[in-house]
């Protein structure tokens, strides 16, 4: 008897895709005929030049790397603060900072809402005393914090205590680096926050933005942002056109306030690294070209910084998967090379085990080595723009930047990007996409290598199985409980009336329409909380203090409510 | 013969999870599978997720969550549910689920436990051997 063969299939592993991640169709092959509209000068440029298209610097790269980050918040303050050493030491440049979910919705620890997320994502940071505790020994000048937070309440807030340490160590307010995400836009449409409606979430954006550009000029006090847009079902299309929209429409609002471009100054938008790699590279191309024209026709810059765009990213944790987690390291490393080759100014990857739990330190070293590896063995950072000229790229980046008009005039014609959001339009069109992907997915036309395609038999391995468990695990009960002891007793600890006078100052500066930027940082001395901050600002617009509206308000808070009448 | 009920779902979040895309994920894909499908929406108590359940009538509760904190959220329901004398309602959870804490979900009589990536079509198989 013969022995039975196995049979082989050629075609094993095969193509299905014939059109990017975001649904644009490719040939097979590019050639100077798909390129032949475009001119050097006006839709390329030298890198360093406008439009920008080929990066910001002309040495790009080679003057300065791009930052390297990665949000650092575990469950407490003590550990976020070991953690950030650590990184530090490792070649982060970059300190992202975010809290945990209940804060990042606009209330305290103490909130009923609060318990069944408490310290899940992040540090529970109600008030300065935490801010000084996670912070503690790190610098405040000479680095770049970013707040990636989702609510509007949390960025004037969190920006605040960055300003009330710096006075407080009598360090010089004007040396305070980075950015607050701070997008209306992207907190309704992604999060549904519940802080503010977007009407004084708007508000609160500009209060914050208008003080910074007075006070402290070098940090970038709004960044539209991409990622969350994106990852919630966002093709890279909408996007790219989201960030432009949102940036132009507060650039205007900002023009109300008397504030020029040229006064603002450079733009920075948060974008996402997503896994198709020329789409990704492309993409933030187009969005330096595209917002330098913006900037200069449509709200008529004058100066070279304020036609440019710094893009942070944030790489897709959506594109992480649990299954064979050891597959994300070649995603993140991909998506990693794209930003490179894209020419980002600041970068945050995501980490191999994202997709299972908190990362672990171990995985974000890996995350930094990559970095590493790619500057220094892999010589890509010495050229800028390196992929410029090839035929396919700046098709694609032309292509996009059509598609991302149309998306814009769009936008135009249906009220601006805040009437889309309030008319729930953008919720409409991101469903649409994210359905159209989960489809394409369960009918086997995008693979997604370890889940629906490739899956293997049998057990995943011992290195995939020691992935799975190193991640981060949130906290127990006994420790959510330590923290609402804690906010409680620091609530009762405070000066009262000093708190109370802070707080009405707040209450009017809102009623008024002032600027409440300020007084918010002189509240943040006296222990006011977040939760308060959020909710005295909300009964100044004479809607319920509790976003949830679970709790009374505070006897304090109705004191000087009532006082103020 | 009686015409055969739709199976009823509920679909919530609970807590200040912001982590949404599962729980939309899953209400197209029961709906598509011919069930009466009703998602909560995020930032829920316990207390309103069970009165939504019994309000609504439904014979499966399905959980989601990406924060790790699904121990916490299942109990805290199935006490809420317990209150209102409802407790024949099942519970599914879903999302970011550690092998321990399926175990102490399942001792809970919480099933599934699905993580992120799982085939649509065995939660969906899942949901109507529950009911069944």
């Amino acid at each position: 008897m013969r022995e039975k063969t196995i049979s082989l299939d050629r075609k094993f592993g095969h193509m299905v895709r014939t059109a990017t991640q975001s649904h644009i169709d490719l040939k097979s092959c590019y050639t100077p005929k798909d390129c032949e509209q475009l001119s050097y000068e006006a839709d390329l440029g030298d890198p360093g030049e406008y439009p920008f298209t080929r990066g910001l610097y002309p040495d790009m790269y080679r003057d300065r790397l791009w930052l390297k980050s990665f949000i650092v918040s575990y469950s407490t303050p003590e550990e976020t603060n070991a953690a950030f050493r650590q990184y530090i030491a490792n070649g982060m440049t970059d300190l992202r900072l975010l809290a945990d979910l209940p804060t990042q919705s606009g209330i305290d620890p103490d909130h009923p809402s609060a318990w069944n997320s408490m310290m899940c994502g992040g540090v529970a940071t109600y008030a300065l005393n935490v801010y000084e505790k996670m912070l503690q020994g790190l610098p405040l000048e000479n680095v770049v914090y970013e707040l990636a937070h989702c609510g509007i309440s949390n960025f004037i807030y969190f920006y605040s205590l960055l300003v009330t340490l710096m006075e407080n160590r009598g360090l010089d307010v004007t040396q305070l680096r980075g950015n607050s995400i701070n997008d209306p836009v992207r907190a309704k449409l992604v999060y549904a926050c519940p802080d503010f409606p977007t009407h004084i979430a708007r508000r609160v954006c500009l209060d914050h933005i208008e003080y910074s550009v007075r006070h402290t000029p070098k940090w970038r006090p709004f960044a539209p942002n991409g990622v969350d847009p994106c990852q919630a079902g966002m093709d890279a299309v909408r996007e790219l056109g989201g960030c432009l929209a949102v940036g132009t429409a507060i650039c205007q609002d900002l023009l109300e306030r008397g504030i020029s471009v040229d006064d603002y100054g450079a733009m920075v938008f948060s974008l996402d690294a997503e896994s198709d790699f020329f789409e990704t590279i492309a993409k933030f191309r187009a969005a330096r070209k595209m917002w330098a024209k913006i900037a200069r026709e449509k709200l008529g810059a004058k100066t070279k910084r304020a036609t440019q765009l710094k893009i942070g990213i944030r790489t897709s944790g959506l594109s992480l998967q649990s299954q064979k987690p050891l597959n994300n390291a070649a995603r993140v490393t991909l998506q990693i090379l794209s930003c490179i080759l894209g020419g980002v100014n600041s970068l945050d990857a995501s980490s191999i085990d994202e997709a299972v739990g908190l990362p672990s330190y171990e995985a974000r070293l890996f995350n930094l080595d990559t970095q590493h590896i790619i500057t220094h063995e892999a010589n890509v950072p010495l050229v800028a723009d390196p992929l410029g000229g090839s035929y396919y790229l700046e098709w694609l980046t032309s292509k996009l930047e059509k598609e991302v008009n149309r998306y814009l005039d769009e936008v135009e014609a249906r009220g601006g990007i805040f009437a889309c959001l309030e008319s729930g339009w953008l919720n409409e069109v991101m469903e649409a996409n994210r359905l159209k992907v989960q489809r394409e997915k369960a009918e086997g036309k995008r693979l997604i290598v370890g889940v629906n395609a490739f899956q293997g038999e049998g057990e995943e391995g011992p290195i995939n199985k020691a992935i799975q468990d190193v991640a981060y695990k949130v906290p127990s009960v006994a420790l959510r409980e330590e923290r609402v002891r804690e906010v409680k007793e620091f609530k009762e600890s405070r000066n009262q009336q000093a708190l109370k006078r802070s707080l009405k100052e707040i209450y009017r500066a809102t009623k008024e329409g002032r600027n409440v930027t300020r007084p918010i940082i002189e509240a943040a001395k006296t222990g006011a909380t977040l939760g308060e901050v959020t909710g005295v600002i909300r009964l100044g617009y004479g809607i319920p203090y509790d976003p949830f509206e679970q709790i009374e308000t505070p006897a304090l808070v109705g004191q000087l409510v009532k006082e103020s009448e | 013969m009686k015409e055969e009920r739709k199976i009823r779902v509920l679909i919530a979040k609970v807590g200040c999870d912001i982590h949404e895309r599962g729980a939309l994920t899953l209400l197209h894909r029961f709906r598509d599978a011919g069930m009466e499908v009703i998602y909560t929406g995020r930032y829920q108590s316990p207390e309103g997720v069970a009165n939504a359940a019994v309000a609504e009538d439904v014979d499966v509760i399905a959980l989601s969550d990406h924060t790790g904190s699904m121990r916490i959220i299942a109990a805290a329901v199935l006490e809420a549910l317990e209150r209102l004398e409802a407790t024949d309602i099942h519970i599914l959870a879903g999302g970011l689920i550690s092998p321990e804490d399926a175990e102490v979900l399942e001792g809970m009589g919480v099933s599934g436990n699905y993580g992120p990536g799982t085939p649509l079509d065995l939660i969906v198989d899942h949901v109507r051997r529950l009911v069944k």
